[in-house]
């Protein structure tokens, strides 16, 4: 087992590394910080960019600039913004908690939409009933997530002016982001669910259920549920992780405070530590949800272990 | 009787004796909530040069001079200068009795620690110091005189002081607090003062009663950091903003805030001009003449009214109206199609020929105003093939390094809204955004205004430099954009401003 967690612990690293250095590298093709700094100051001389470039610590080769990148890391310094010179690490501080809870309650939202459909399609497979979920679902999966966020904001904040149309500002300023999210994940996890249950349904067990005279919801929800749960709890949980990535565009639509937010800025103004950062973080917070679910695995089936 | 002249004595004591009592905000009431797109990160002005650090920190802090939406320089902190030794040394003196937000005095140790503070080592790390490299240094007189000596007499400091890196700033308060806190805490003389600032979110200020100006009317003013147009926009039609500052609002969307009954769209020419500026080095667009046949053959106005929605101005020269150095008596060169194929034949220019039009690829409006100029120049035998380029690259790579097509996008303002800035950047020999073009007449012209600081005299020159590049058709000048606000009815007495400068002491709320 032990050798086993070493192995595993040292892809994880290995993974985080090859990560970071990648986007470290990458974004300093994408522009000059300086210039961005610099524009509509007039005639930029290039003394005043060499020297805004030296304030930035963007003279020293990419290696040298890398190297205090990951050993600022380990004292979780991430350096300081490029614009303003804020600290990055609490830009993160900020913007993590509030994409955190994002994630999570777009998931709940998927979860408590996905179920129940997910088994009504199970229920009454190839019936119009399953046809019409699975074309939602379709429609749900090919909806661009910005264009539902708009509508939503539309109808509930300009029409009926029920909710925010935006920021992060208690209880009603997550409903709308995280439906829109919630409903983008609903569409994969419905089919899952539906899946997942069919082949449930269709064992002995069940039968002996429904044979017993048990009550319909009761075979569903007590034996049939449960009996699937484990894969769909797996999936569900490294979707988590799929979900803090793909938050761009919603976080964006709707202003909220988050990761994504943070990296569409960092993007836009060529903020390398920042975007360095949140991205680093991130790939972190995915590594570790996969290290957990691997180790899960390994403790379960002795089989993984010794692969 | 003589009770009452007591009584009436007494307030009138009183309403003198104490700040308290003028500052008391009997009209100050409410809050305005604003939407601006970006978050400049800090607030210290030596750090920054994005217009939404200005649309913020105008109200925050007072440069010596002042300018308002009028663009007219009047007194800041400092209530009268003079010119010495020829222009390179400007005397000031300074208001009396002015306080900064903390209580700290503003006097002439102030303004020597701000602009010390600039060109020094901290200065050196942010955008603004070359700005105002000019300052050699600054010399006390006394408490309430001060020297800025000059290396070389500079016509445009007195607009730059009004703004940006010269706005004073408190010496005590930074010794004490640090650079860092300032960043994120900052104190000035300004209407209002600094409350909270929460980054990516957002900064809250409220009135400062004891400016010297007088209070402002308004008790509170939220700014929110909100960069999607659509959300900004939903925002106030929800009621949460009352106002959206440039650059925000697409032309796109005007129609949208123009159909609510409780908004409504106010603009100011702004500082931004637009041409396509021509490779005069290579190919066909090395004539003059052809230059202008292509500038005849496009229709600029029905460009303004179809996809600009009639909000920018017609420009003849790099430059909006606004601007110093604008000549009223340049009018742009008319559409005419019959007279460009003219030019192109006199020039030997057969019908199909080709250019290569380079533009910003994430500026949607331009895209369609470049998208008409091609079918215009179709119009006139010219085939145009139009090359979207990521903006740095664009500005990084492919202009500095010549490697344009015949035609490259340039979009261009300065908040000084002065000519030279642009004229010299656009046409003096070896400058970065000028690859092509060596002009030794031209260098001259630009050369000789930078000294003079006889206002009058320069605007001459720099009309000569503007009807000079026209004539020489230097590039194709297409429209000065306006600056578009959107605004909420319950907002009165609002001023649209063309440099994002927004100062809302004057503004109520019902």
């Amino acid at each position: 087992m032990a050798g086993f967690l070493i192995k595993r612990f040292l892809q994880a690293v290995f993974v985080v590394f090859v990560v970071t250095l990648t986007v470290s590298y990458a974004i300093r093709f994408t522009g000059d910080p300086a210039l961005m700094l610099a524009q509509g100051a007039g005639s930029v001389t290039e003394a005043d960019l060499v020297r805004i470039r030296e304030g930035l610590g963007l003279n020293q080769p990419f290696l040298a600039q890398y190297a205090d990148f990951i050993t600022g890391m380990f004292r979780l310094d991430f350096g300081r913004s490029f614009m303003g010179g804020t600290p990055v690490s609490q830009l993160i501080a900020s913007a993590l908690p509030a994409t955190m809870l994002l994630a999570f309650a777009s998931l709940i939202v998927s979860i408590a939409i996905s179920i129940p459909l997910g088994i009504r399609a199970a229920v009454a497979r190839g019936k119009w009933a399953d046809q019409t979920i699975r074309i939602l679902s379709l429609v749900g999966l090919s909806f661009p997530n910005f264009w539902l966020a708009i509508m939503l904001v539309l109808l509930f904040s300009i029409v009926l002016k029920w909710l925010p149309p935006s920021g992060m500002d208690g209880f009603a300023s997550f409903i709308m982001p995280a439906l829109t999210m919630g409903i983008i994940l609903t569409a994969t996890n419905v089919r899952l669910v539906r899946t997942a249950m069919l082949e449930t349904l269709q064992s002995q067990y069940i039968m002996v259920a429904r044979a017993k005279g048990l009550s319909e919801s009761k075979v569903l929800y007590k034996h049939a549920l449960r009996n699937c749960a484990i894969p769909l709890i797996t999936y569900f949980g490294l979707q988590f992780g799929g979900l803090l990535g793909g938050i761009v565009v919603v976080e964006l639509v709707f202003n909220w405070p988050g990761m994504g937010t943070l990296a569409f800025d960092a993007v836009a103004s060529r903020d390398y530590p920042v975007l360095q950062a949140v991205i680093t973080v991130l790939s972190l917070m995915i590594v570790f949800v996969n290290l957990l679910v691997d180790i899960a695995y390994g403790l379960v089936d002795p089989r993984i272990r010794t692969e | 009787m003589i009770n009452k002249k007591g009584i009436h004595a007494a307030f009138i004591a009183l309403a003198m004796a104490g700040s308290f009592m003028t500052a008391a905000p009997a009209f100050a009431a409410g809050t305005l909530t604003v939407s601006s797109p970006q978050d400049p990160g800090s607030w210290d002005p030596v750090d920054t040069f994005l217009v939404n650090w200005a649309s913020v920190a105008t109200n925050i802090y007072d440069g010596l001079t002042y300018r308002g939406p009028d663009l007219k320089l009047v007194p800041g902190l400092a209530t009268a200068w003079e010119e010495l030794d020829g222009g390179k040394r400007l005397r000031f003196t300074l208001r009396e009795g002015v306080k900064f937000h903390n209580g700290e005095p503003f006097n002439a140790e102030a303004v020597k620690f701000t602009f010390d503070r600039l060109l020094g080592e901290e200065g050196s790390k942010g955008p603004q110091k070359s700005n105002y490299a000019v300052i050699e240094k600054v010399e006390i007189v006394d408490e309430k005189t001060v020297d800025l000596v000059l290396k070389t007499p500079d016509p445009v400091l007195l607009t730059k002081l009004a703004g940006y890196g010269a706005m004073i700033v408190p010496p005590k308060y930074i010794q004490e607090k640090g650079e860092d806190y300032f960043n994120a805490h900052p104190v000035g003389t300004g209407p209002f003062k600094f409350v909270s600032y929460e980054p990516k979110v957002g900064i809250k200020l409220e009135a400062f009663a004891d400016h010297w100006g007088g209070a402002p009317k308004l008790s509170n003013l939220n700014y929110r950091f909100i960069a999607e147009p659509a959300t900004a926009v939903a925002e106030l039609q929800a009621g949460r903003v009352d106002l959206v500052i440039p650059p925000t609002i697409p032309i796109g969307m005007i129609p949208t805030i123009q159909g609510d009954s409780n908004l409504e769209i106010v603009s100011s020419a702004g500082p931004t001009v637009y041409a396509l500026r021509f490779n005069t080095r290579d190919g066909i667009t090395k004539d003059p003449k052809v230059r202008k046949a292509l500038i005849l053959g496009v229709d600029r106005d029905t460009i303004i009214q179809s996809i600009l929605a009639g909000q920018a101005d017609p420009i003849a020269s790099f430059q909006g109206k606004l601007s110093f150095g604008f000549d009223p008596a340049m009018k742009p060169l008319p559409y005419d199609p019959e007279q460009a194929k003219a030019l192109l034949k006199e020039a030997g220019v057969a019908p199909g020929a080709s250019v290569q039009i380079d533009v910003r690829g994430n500026d949607a409006t331009f895209n369609e105003v470049v998208q008409a100029i091609a079918s215009y120049l179709q119009l006139i035998g010219i085939n145009a093939t139009i090359k979207p380029y990521e903006t740095n690259v664009l500005l990084n790579d492919i202009i500095p390094a010549g490697k344009t097509g015949a035609l490259f996008q340039q979009s261009w303002g300065g908040w000084t809204l002065d000519y030279d800035n642009t004229a010299y950047s656009m046409y003096h020999s070896g400058e970065k955004w000028n690859p092509y073009d060596k002009d030794a007449e031209l260098d001259k012209l630009l050369e000789s205004q930078r000294s003079i600081t006889d206002q009058a005299k320069r605007e001459e020159i720099l009309k000569q430099i503007a009807n000079y590049a026209a004539d020489r058709s230097l590039e194709m000048p297409l429209y000065n954009l306006n600056a578009i606000f959107g605004v909420s009815k319950r907002v009165k007495n609002f001023t649209p401003v063309p440099d994002s400068r927004l100062r809302l002491t004057d503004v109520t709320v019902e």
